[in-house]
């Protein structure tokens, strides 16, 4: 219960940051991020022009191979899967902890957050000996006379949208969650009593007044899944390889941190553009809120 | 109160960077079972003999060996790495020079002796199958592994730019070892398209024994040391020798490391002909030290990768230090494609 509260907090207290007071507690904060976050990536991000030469030659190899190119298109179409099949996935979830009785809620609530806290490698590896050509699915599947070839689950596409998907989930849940629980009731029972079907119910009423729920839960998969790696190298084919991936090669095996530099330069750009959009849309006050 | 803080991160700092006596040092390599014999066959030694801790790190991440290098502060004394690498970054200044009047070269294969480097184990890339998936009749040569009407279905191969699957693809083409260098990229990459659709890459040695095991992919190329220890655990994996790929991992010492001196001694019983057999005898692997052989048990001794002799084909670390970043970048561009 811890996340809802600090981010039930958060919105009031930027309202506040206009009084210098307010400035001297997050100093700290401040600090420990310019040191250990900011000071790195922009020694990262200068070597991209520095090296090997100074100049912009490793984007220009960056934005001018295929290869390349075909990487950052599949980091996106991957994100865009996930993020669609999160929402479709996690509005039901979230309508449903907001609407039952608190003792069933916390239940849900509890497996939600446990599976968030399992270890991460734990996890994608359980997808792996699911999915697998010889996993429980496709040994189930085979026996029970549905299938005759095993479906090809792993080391593809599938396989990176269902791991990512499932861990993705739960920062979609708490969010709009959040925002379900704050729409008045009433509001649904009134477009009834007027004549409203169920379904103009849905779509004329609670999903536009969860809107801004639903856009900054997709925005936060949205951008954790461009920067993911673990879930990808392990579920994914080469063929299917992930942008976080690519800097990591560039950065561990191939030692060629201008071009690594570069990339993370490019996904940095990317990622800001996608927030700025959304505080256009949404204001500042509706990022990761979960109501009042 | 603001100076006490100071005063006491100060205090910290000086204690983190004193370099007086120092009573441990790190040694790195890729962890699993291979790093597993490596502490037991020369870091517990080491600190029975010495009584100076050896720290375990890893896996081996060449990116981190390059940022504390630059940083000046280099928290790996010796480093298990692959030999290509190890060539090219000595030819970089990225490692100390190696002291061989501590280290005792003339008893170790001279192949994987350089100035900067010495051999750390030396393995080979051998032909493995599930048999109980795929029979008795399993794959016997390079050509039959990439040979998808015969043998049908996945196999796995290494996936990172390392000296081995290249190889494999040109000999499965035809080529004679006498001719494999200069490597023939174009040759090899067309040769790896034929099968593309049918590899699942492995990027780690368990991860090689897991795809094997569960028959997820029944056959593939394999770090010879990762099917006997798969062996031991009862699967039944067939393998073949037939022009099996040597290459050798080297340990190092990244620059400036912090306790030179003691990675110079650690190394010397590494490379030790008793601490090359008792790392052979744990791993299957080969040792680097000529003199091992005889300290081993004979029966072992047979099977591993220095014994098949005759038809064995030597990787060149050489042609591939002076490569490494070229085909790197190629292989990656083909894996993504």
């Amino acid at each position: 219960m811890s996340v809802m509260t600090s981010t039930t907090s958060f919105a009031p207290e930027l309202r506040q940051r206009r009084r210098p007071s307010g400035f001297a507690y997050i100093a700290p904060a401040l600090l420990l991020i310019a040191l250990f976050f900011i000071v790195p990536i922009a020694s990262l991000l200068l070597r991209s022009v520095l090296e090997p030469t100074p100049g912009l030659s490793n984007y220009a190899e960056l934005f001018g191979s295929w290869t390349y190119v075909r990487i950052f298109a599949n980091t996106f179409l991957v994100s865009a899967l996930v993020t669609l099949l999160s929402v479709i996935i996690g509005f039901p979830v979230a309508w449903l902890l907001a609407i039952i009785p608190n003792r069933w809620g916390s239940v849900l609530f509890a497996i939600i957050l446990l599976s968030m806290w399992t270890n991460l490698l734990a996890r994608t590896y359980a997808w792996m000996v699911l999915l697998q050509r010889t996993g429980v699915i496709n040994k189930t599947l085979i026996n029970l006379g549905l299938i005759d070839q095993p479906l090809v689950m792993v080391n593809n596409l599938t396989g990176v949208t269902i791991g990512m998907t499932y861990i993705m989930l739960p920062f979609i849940i708490l969010p709009l969650r959040g925002v379900i629980k704050d729409i008045e009731p009433g509001i649904l029972q009134a477009a009834a009593l007027c004549g409203a079907t169920k379904w103009q119910c849905l779509w004329g009423v609670l999903i536009p007044l969860a809107l801004p729920g639903i856009a900054s839960g997709a925005l936060m998969v949205f951008v954790m899944s461009l920067g993911y790696f673990v879930t990808p190298a392990l579920l994914g084919g080469t063929a299917n390889m992930m942008v976080a991936e690519m800097i990591a090669q560039f950065v561990q095996s191939l030692v060629n941190w201008g071009m690594g530099g570069a990339a993370a330069l490019v996904l940095l750009v990317v990622t800001l553009l996608l927030y700025a959009i959304q505080l256009r849309l949404f204001g500042v006050g509706r990022i990761g809120q979960e109501g009042q | 109160m603001r100076k006490s803080f100071i005063m006491a991160a100060a205090a910290a700092a000086i204690a983190f960077t004193a370099p007086a006596f120092a009573t441990e040092m790190v040694f790195t390599s890729w962890g699993g079972t291979t790093q597993d014999a490596q502490k037991a066959a020369w870091a517990d030694k080491f600190t029975a003999e010495t009584k100076i801790n050896v720290l375990q790190d890893g896996p081996t991440d060449y990116g981190k060996i390059k940022a504390m290098v630059e940083s000046g502060n280099v928290n790996w004394d010796v480093v298990d790495v692959e030999g290509d690498y190890a060539v090219q970054a000595g030819n970089k200044g990225m490692l100390e020079k190696l002291d061989f009047k501590v280290i005792d070269k003339s008893k170790l294969d001279p192949r994987f002796v350089t100035d900067y480097s010495v051999g750390s184990f030396y393995y080979s890339f051998i032909i493995g199958f599930n048999a109980d998936a795929v029979g008795a009749e399993g794959p016997k040569t390079w050509a039959d592994l990439f040979d998808t009407t015969k043998f049908p279905g996945k196999r796995t191969f290494y996936k990172w730019s390392a000296p081995g699957v290249i190889e494999a693809a040109l000999l499965a083409d035809g080529v004679t070892p006498d001719k494999l260098y200069p490597l023939d990229l174009d040759r090899a990459f067309k040769k790896l398209d034929t099968i593309k659709k049918d590899i699942i890459w492995w990027s780690g040695g368990a991860q090689s024994q897991q795809l094997l095991a569960s028959a997820e992919a029944p056959y593939g190329m394999f770090w010879n040391g990762r099917l006997t220890a798969l062996k031991a655990t009862g699967v039944n994996v067939g393998e073949s020798w037939e022009q099996n790929i040597t290459a050798a991992d080297a340990l190092v010492v990244p620059k400036s490391a912090k306790n030179r001196d003691l990675a110079m001694k650690f190394i010397a019983l590494a490379t030790s002909a008793q601490g090359q057999a008792d790392m052979a005898t744990a791993t299957g692997y080969a040792p680097v030290n000529t003199q091992s052989g005889q300290l081993m048990d004979a029966a072992l001794r047979k099977t591993l990768p220095d014994q098949q002799g005759a038809s064995q084909v030597n990787a060149d670390m050489r042609y591939w230090a002076e490569h490494r970043d070229e085909i790197g970048e190629r292989w990656y561009a083909w894996q993504a494609k």
